[in-house]
């Protein structure tokens, strides 16, 4: 009973870090998202040169852990344009996400018949209508699956932000482990929160994917 | 191929220079510092009437986060006492410990205090204000024991333990062992301080020299008794950190460390806090 007392008081402490960590997961997948689509179109229908700004683009940033990318935006591009360290820690995880993201989407454009371009081409559309009404919305579904995969990572990324001072939920879950001297429970009621909100994120997932699945 | 290595090598120059380029920029605003007034970090506190004071708030009873959400310890009742004889407001930002010497550099905050000692790698990358409290150190013994220490000399000739590697145990052979007061074989080293600690209780060894703070609570959880609390066997003292060159900041931010210290300030939210 003392136990359950206590992981309440700890997570209502805690819970005060879960709006942010929310918010920086949303900001960062939808960052990501407008990325990871601009760069694949740019390495499936894109010329020579748009297709290598967009491979080094996916390459360098899958390369380097996100950590650092936080690091470099916050402390490197931060000294020209003045981010707060939320801005900065969840566009840093998103420019990150986007990196994934673009591998993503890339193939689901790849895996929408060639056909359907041509046949999009041959009854008059311009290539940017064909990529917009025709390819786009069947690739979009396509990638959902493999993008809820992506948004549930970039929800346990948002862990990450803390190293520029964003108090998200694990942050707050030190503070209490500092404070009371036990981390299991900490740690526990962090578990569930974040067991929590990765369960809705896949539920809700799910969801759009069933709405929305193609019917081929 | 060849033109996509090129890109890369481009773009891995492009970060270096954008990183090379930063620690210019402190020592550019220092140049700031020979000016009359109003261009140091200082005037610039002074006209935003706030200073932002980066700390690491998993450390209690220095610093750490209260089930409401404000911030407790003797760090942050001092840096308030600071900010008010500053006339400024603070606003402190919790951040991992070891990103505030970064984000003090880069001017995202204006001063760390996170019970930091100003060690010579730190102090190569900002300034320190003079300490604000002395290390200590705890001479333990046996809850039953009649041994009275009055300072730390009187620990010569007892068998003594401190743990290995630290500072305490430095002092123990190069005061006691070195000038022959206590026998080589009296001295013993453990891995752990709880190790330590249950030796003394054991009666294995009469004297146990550790850090004064985890000492309080060793010695209630053991039942030992904390025969001294020095700062004569302990090594530097805590002190505020700002960015590097900020000479007027440094002297005023000193003043007032000083008066604190001299008007009993520092002692009472030292005891208000349960530091020894």
């Amino acid at each position: 009973m003392d136990i359950l007392q206590n992981l309440l008081t700890t997570l209502e402490f805690i819970i005060q870090g879960l709006w942010i960590t929310v918010w920086v997961t949303v900001v960062a997948l939808v960052v990501g998202l407008v990325f990871g689509v601009l760069t694949a179109l740019m390495r499936v229908y894109g010329n020579r040169f748009w297709r290598q700004v967009a491979t080094v683009y996916s390459v360098v940033i899958r390369a380097v852990p996100v950590v650092v990318i936080i690091f470099i935006l916050f402390f490197v591009i931060a000294e020209y344009v003045n981010l707060s360290p939320f801005l900065a820690g969840s566009l840093a995880l998103g420019f990150a996400s986007g990196a994934y993201q673009s591998e993503i989407f890339r193939g689901a454009l790849q895996a929408v018949p060639a056909g359907q371009m041509t046949a999009a081409r041959a009854i008059g559309m311009s290539k940017v209508q064909a990529i917009w009404s025709i390819v786009l919305p069947q690739a979009l579904r396509l990638a959902l699956p493999a993008w809820g995969n992506e948004a549930t990572l970039v929800l346990k990324d948002s862990t990450l932000v803390f190293v520029v001072g964003v108090p998200e939920i694990l942050r707050r879950t030190q503070q209490v482990s500092a404070r009371t001297n036990e981390p299991f429970i900490a740690f526990g009621a962090a578990m569930l929160l974040y067991l929590g909100l990765t369960l809705l994120t896949t539920q809700f997932l799910g969801w759009v994917e069933r709405r929305y699945r193609l019917q081929m | 191929m060849k033109k996509q290595a090129a890109i890369y090598l481009l773009l891995i120059v492009a970060l270096l220079a954008l990183g090379a380029c930063t620690p210019v920029r402190p020592a550019a605003t220092t140049t700031g510092g020979d000016a009359p007034a109003a261009t140091g970090k200082l005037a610039e506190i002074q006209a935003a009437g706030k200073l932002v004071v980066g700390t690491s708030a998993d450390y209690p009873p220095y610093e750490s986060i209260d089930a409401d959400g404000n911030f407790v310890g003797f760090d942050m009742d001092l840096i308030r006492a600071v900010g008010a004889e500053l006339g400024v407001e603070v606003e402190i930002q919790d951040m991992p410990f070891d990103t505030l010497i970064a984000s003090v550099q880069e001017g995202k905050i204006d001063a760390v205090i996170a019970a930091m000692q100003a060690t010579a790698e730190r102090d190569e990358q900002v300034d320190f204000t003079i300490p604000y409290r002395m290390t200590k150190d705890a001479f333990i013994g046996a809850g039953d024991t009649t041994i009275v220490i009055e300072q730390a000399e009187d620990a010569a000739g007892m068998s003594i333990g401190a743990q290995t590697g630290t500072v305490q145990e430095r002092w123990i052979q190069e005061t006691l062992v070195a000038a022959g007061l206590t026998a080589a074989d009296q001295v013993s080293s453990y891995e752990r301080a709880d190790l330590a600690a249950l030796d003394v209780a054991n009666g294995r060894i009469e004297l146990l020299l550790m850090d004064a703070e985890p000492a309080v609570a060793l010695a209630e959880q053991n039942g030992l008794k904390i025969l001294l609390i020095t700062e004569t066997t302990a090594e530097g003292g805590k002190s505020i950190a700002i960015p590097d060159g900020e000479t007027e900041l440094k002297a005023e931010l000193d003043r007032i460390i000083q008066k604190l210290i001299d008007d009993g300030t520092v002692q009472r939210i030292q005891e208000e806090n349960g530091l020894p």
